[in-house]
Order: structure tokens, then sequence, then C-alpha cells
């Protein structure tokens, strides 16, 4: 499974601070893989409307994620805090991960 | 709702369901706080601030900690949302007779400690939002009163011009943020400062130590807040030929409001005094003015303001906006 993962949006635009995290699960140890492929399944991730644009609201930050698993691929772009309990454990786990990268 | 699987079929349904009901206690509140109390709306002001508590959760609204009239609570961020939102309606009923957010009196809710390492505030159509930072690029987002105004004065677009969040019209909302926000700061400051006083920087304060830059947007210099090896540098343009097209940001909202950004500072500058007494009028007049579609470019925006200076300050108000215009590249006939 290869995922990638975007935070857009926010009081200000950061060029720095674009960097998409791109995971590929195959390279991730057993347990990781697990964890991270049970989100996905938990979330439903595949059957996930494409977006949701907020009426009214400014800047605010969205998550973009984009994942091929073997044929399917699919891409969710989410509004913060509105996304459903699920999908937002898998944005916390995936935003985690991005904060532990070297800058 | 017609294509799709069974299952996409469900969620789909519980997404627009979830939306209209959203809608549906939307409205009811918002109907709610136009009937309460009489008074706002026959132009007394009716200052009423809530400051609620998510405790590093991202549960929106959060718990009650502060209501209007309530003394400090010892929690800075708690503190600051309140006194940043007194600032505010100030700043507009002082000198734009308007009565909070929808000119009628509408309470004042700003959420604080929300999330974890969250850097950033934003406006959810509703309520103000405000994170603590990640203590190591960003500070708490109520340090900076002119961040509060901004997303107040969200706000107030949203109930006057409405202007599209994307494109121009979305760099135009951002920029009248900017600007409403920076006289909120200015109008605040002990002593109060004047147009030539002020620094025009947005969010200074906002970054930590160690981090280059000074500010996260400079409305005078467009593109000199900050030159940082994380952050990356300051693209905000000065000038039209230096706009930027991209598919980032809306349409790079937050990037190109750097240029009626600098047209307000050099109108505010040049007129002298302070912002909000000449420069600020024409500004809240061309918000409120009823010509201004959402989906206005700089140049309807620019127009609508040499229009209303003229109507407010004659021909010397009309050649001083048109001139600020023009140091951004856009030429008002």
């Amino acid at each position: 499974m290869r995922i990638q993962f975007e935070t857009l949006g926010g009081f200000a635009y950061f060029p720095g601070l674009q960097r998409p995290l791109r995971i590929d699960t195959e390279r991730l140890t057993t347990l990781q893989a697990g964890e991270i492929e049970s989100m996905v399944r938990a979330a439903n991730f595949f059957d996930q409307p494409g977006s949701s644009r907020p009426s009214g609201a400014a800047d605010y930050r969205s998550y973009r994620i984009t994942i091929e698993d073997g044929e399917k691929s699919h891409t969710v772009q989410v509004v913060e805090s509105t996304a459903d309990h699920s999908l937002l454990a898998l944005i916390a786990y995936l935003r985690a991960l991005g904060a532990k990268r070297p800058a | 709702m017609k294509n799709g699987s069974d299952a996409q079929r469900v969620l789909a349904e519980q997404t627009l369901r979830r939306a209209a009901e959203m809608r549906t206690a939307r409205a009811a509140m918002h109907a709610e706080r136009r009937a309460f109390p009489p008074a706002a709306a026959a132009g007394v002001p009716h200052k009423q601030r809530v400051i609620f508590n998510t405790s590093h959760t991202e549960k929106i609204p959060g718990v009650r900690v502060r209501t209007e009239g309530q003394g400090p609570t010892g929690d800075a961020a708690v503190d600051e949302a309140y006194d940043g939102l007194g600032a505010t309606f100030d700043l507009y009923w002082d000198t734009c007779r308007r009565n909070s957010v929808d000119g009628a009196g509408m309470e004042l809710d700003a959420t604080v400690h929300y999330g974890t390492d969250y850097d950033n505030a934003y406006w959810n159509g509703e309520r103000m939002i405000f994170g603590d930072g990640d203590g190591r690029l960003f500070n708490r987002f109520t340090i900076a009163v002119d961040v509060i105004g901004h997303e107040l004065t969200h706000g107030v677009t949203g109930h006057t011009a409405n202007l599209d969040y994307n494109g121009q019209s979305g760099a135009l909302n951002e920029s009248v943020s900017d600007v409403f926000g920076s006289m909120v700061k200015q109008y605040a400051a002990v002593p109060r400062q004047s147009a030539a006083q002020a620094d025009w920087l947005i969010g200074a304060g906002l970054l930590m130590p160690g981090v280059r830059g000074v500010a996260l947007r400079s409305m005078k210099a467009p593109g000199t807040a900050y030159d940082d090896p994380v952050l990356g540098k300051d693209p905000q343009p000065a000038h039209m030929k230096d706009y930027v097209t991209t598919t980032s940001d809306d349409g790079g909202v937050h990037i190109n409001s750097g240029i009626p950004n600098k047209a307000f500072a050099t109108l505010a500058i040049s007129l002298g005094g302070y912002s909000w007494e000449k420069a600020g009028q024409i500004w809240y007049r061309t918000l409120t003015d009823t010509r201004l579609a959402t989906a206005s470019q700089f140049m309807d925006f620019a127009r609508l303001t040499a229009l209303n200076a003229l109507q407010l300050y004659g021909n010397e108000g009309k050649q001083a906006a048109t001139e600020a215009w023009s140091q951004v590249g856009i030429n008002v006939p």
C-alpha cells in the first residue's frame, strides 16, 4: 500500500512546510504496516467521499490523503475536524509519522 | 448518489445528512443570534464574548471557561483571546459603528488550546479556533492581537461582501482580514499607533526565537517577513507583475493578498494620521458596498475604493487611492 499525506491550508502559506509524507507499507515493519492497513480499512477509505468544502470558513487546514493499494487508488481531501472518527484516527497517525521526519 | 457502490452510497448519504443537519442547526443559531437582543439591532453596542477550551483535543466547541464580564482566568490563551475579541469589537464599533461581526451584536466565540502542536488559527464559519503552536517554530496564536482581528474579520466578510475564498477574490478576502487585523493591533496599542508608526507586520511575536523571520506577513514590504531553512522564504508578491498563479493555497489566497495589503498600507501612510481615520473608512465602505460582488477581482475592488474615496474625501482622496493601487500595478482608470 502506498500512501501520500499532505497538510493543506492554514493561516499562512509556508513553502518549506508543504512536503508531502510518502509511505510505502512494504518498507515498514510488519507491525507498522499492519497498523496502517487496519486503520485504512476501519476508515472505509476507498468509499469515503472525495472532498468536503466548508462554507464561510477561512484559514482552516485540510488533509489530502492518496492511497494506492494494488489496483485501487483513491484520494480524500477533508477539512480538519469534519472528518469522521475513524478517518480522524488515520489522519492523527499520519500526522504523528510526519512530525517524526527529519526536517 | 446514482453511481458508485452501495458502501459509497451509504457514506455519501451520511455526509449529506450530516451536512444538512449542520446547516439546519446553523440557520437556527443565526436566527437566534439576530433576534437577541433587540437593543443591539437598534444601534446599542452589544459586546458578548465567550471563550471555550478544548484542552488539546479537537472536539469543538470545548468547555466554556470565560464569559463577558468575568475577570482574567490566569490562562494566557483564554485571557488573550478575551482581550483580543474585545479589541476587535471596539475597533469595529468605535471607528465603523459596526455592532459585532454581523452588525447586530452577535456573540463572539473563541475556542483555545485546540489540538496538539497545532500551528494554526482559523475561522470555522461561526467561531475562532486557536492552537498553542508547537513551541519550536510557533508560539500560541492568541499572542498576536492582529491574528484575532484577522479571524473575526473573516466573519465580517462572510456577513458582508462574502468574497469567494479562491483566486483574486480569495486574496482580497485574506487581505481584508489582514487590513482590519492590523488596524486592531494599531488601535489597541498603548499608545495608539499612527500609520507611520505601525510596523504593518502580521503575526509578529508568533515565530519562536531561532526562526529567521519577523512575522508571518509584511503588509508594507510583502515577501520580506521570513527567510528560514524550515519555513522557506516568504512567497508574497508586492506587485501584480509578481502575481503567483498556483493551485496551492486555494489559488494563492495567502500569497497574493500581499498586493492589496501593500495598497492599503501605502494609502494609510500617504493619507497620514491613524489608519482607521480615512484609509480604514474607505476600505470598510468598500467591503460593505453592495456593488462588491463575491467574485470580485483586484481591479473591481480597487475601482470601488476609488469611488468610495471620492465620495468620502473628494478628489484628493480618489487620487491617493488610485496612486496607492498603481504602486502595486493595478491601474484604476
